[in-house]
């Protein structure tokens, strides 16, 4: 079993190396870090991450260690969780958006060997993809049987999809904002008036109050 | 009032230098263009790597999103203290200046002739079939390339608009939260100090009386 390394295996080890033109940053043993993803609803967010672990020996970056994982966690704009995971020193997550909103993707490390991490960095190369970056071209070639002009004409036609997507998202959320500076706008307007109303009130009660209370004590 | 410090900021870095760099296919082409959101707490600092190519050139805009002043400290240097390097730039994020208010932070990274060589998206393997006048196919295929190119134009401004309009959004909000914190506040403090007053002013009277006798 170990000595036939079928080519399924080489196809998976191509598909994870991407040329490491991806950001990379630097995570503590215990640190979680959030990114937010703000997407119109049903689209396809892909995130591809490769670790490396500092070795102090050769002063540098040790490519996949095995053992070590990233434990993934997808929130919704409503706060729930709608993916947690573990998964290997690389990986790939998926989730499609059902609400738009501020979806929020935190990775963070989840070494159960204490002595991987005693140099205390791991640097991780992330990218997250959204909406039609997401599509596998040659895939669709495939199912569809296009033409290479085909394909073409059908990625841009992709393009204008998501860009539309993102404008109808746009309009809900500019309702959303005009409702709130409306509220607020009427809050102050309401709030100065009472508050002028209050003033009055208490300036006048106060003074009657204080008369009655020195015609008693015989002062005025 | 302190001073607005500059909340966008476009920065091109041409890096030039021999390379021999090895460029690995895969079988998902890495996208060129990225953006990311991220909660940089108060008083931290957070620091984002790019590895660099010759001749490419690099874009970053930022913005903050939300938190206190909009405001962050940014600093991008080159490996080795170099000024036109190939290698990995660091670019950072600094909140230090700030002990209580986190920030959002949104920026988006626009890389150009990272990949000299060849056409990303070469599908002509995958492709099935032949179309008809070949002869035309080639000037087709450039329009579409333009329009292809504008359109993820398009795309990239969309985002920074997104990006502007969310920090209108959060300033907003905040600017609710705060008539209505202070409304409450200010009410209180009112009736309080009307009672207060009314109260010494009595006891001013009492005392008196008290002493006389």
């Amino acid at each position: 079993m170990m000595l036939s390394v079928p080519a399924a295996g080489i196809v998976l080890i191509l598909a994870w190396i991407n040329p490491s033109y991806a950001l990379y940053f630097h995570i503590g043993e215990t640190e979680k870090k959030c990114f937010i993803e703000e997407i119109p609803d049903e689209t396809m967010v892909i995130g591809k991450y490769r670790t490396q672990l500092w070795d102090k020996h050769s002063n540098s970056f040790l490519a996949a260690t095995p053992g070590l994982g990233m434990h993934v966690e997808i929130k919704d704009p409503d706060t729930k969780i709608i993916l947690s995971r573990q998964y290997g020193s690389d990986g790939r997550f998926t989730f499609t958006s059902h609400t738009p909103g501020e979806h929020q993707i935190c990775l963070h490390s989840n070494s159960t060997k204490m002595a991987l991490f005693s140099g205390g960095k791991l640097r991780v190369h992330l990218d997250i993809q959204v909406g039609e970056h997401t599509n596998n071209y040659p895939e669709i070639a495939a199912k569809d049987k296009l033409t290479e002009l085909q394909l073409r004409v059908r990625q841009l036609l992709d393009q204008i999809e998501q860009i539309q997507k993102e404008q109808n998202y746009q309009r809900y959320r500019e309702e959303r904002f005009r409702m709130t500076s409306e509220s607020t706008n009427q809050r102050v307007l309401w709030w100065s008036i009472a508050q002028t109303l209050i003033l009055i009130v208490t300036g006048v009660w106060q003074m009657k109050h204080l008369k009655s209370f020195f015609e008693a004590k015989k002062l005025v | 009032m302190e001073v607005v410090r500059v909340f966008l900021c476009v920065l091109s870095v041409f890096v030039a230098l021999v390379s021999d760099r090895f460029v690995v296919l895969a079988f998902f082409s890495q996208s060129l263009d990225s953006d990311f959101t991220f909660t940089l707490p108060a008083g931290r600092k957070e620091c984002f790597y790019q590895t660099m190519k010759k001749d490419a050139s690099l874009e970053i805009e930022y913005q903050v999103l939300d938190g206190a002043g909009l405001d962050v400290d940014f600093f991008i240097s080159s490996p080795s203290g170099q000024v036109l390097f190939n290698g990995d730039y660091m670019f950072c994020f600094d909140n230090t200046f700030s002990s209580v208010s986190e920030k959002l932070i949104f920026f988006e990274l626009i890389l150009d002739n990272m990949e000299t060589d060849e056409d990303p998206d070469d599908w002509k393997e995958y492709v099935h079939g032949t179309d008809i006048l070949d002869m035309k196919l080639e000037d087709i295929m450039d329009t579409i390339n333009n329009v292809k190119a504008r359109l993820g134009k398009s795309l990239q401004i969309q985002t920074v608009l997104r990006a502007f309009e969310a920090r209108d959004r959060n300033l907003q909000e905040s600017n609710y939260d705060r008539v209505n914190f202070w409304s409450v506040i200010n009410l209180i403090g009112m009736m309080l100090i009307s009672a207060v007053q009314v109260y010494l002013v009595r006891s001013l009277f009492e005392d008196k009386k008290k002493i006389r006798t």
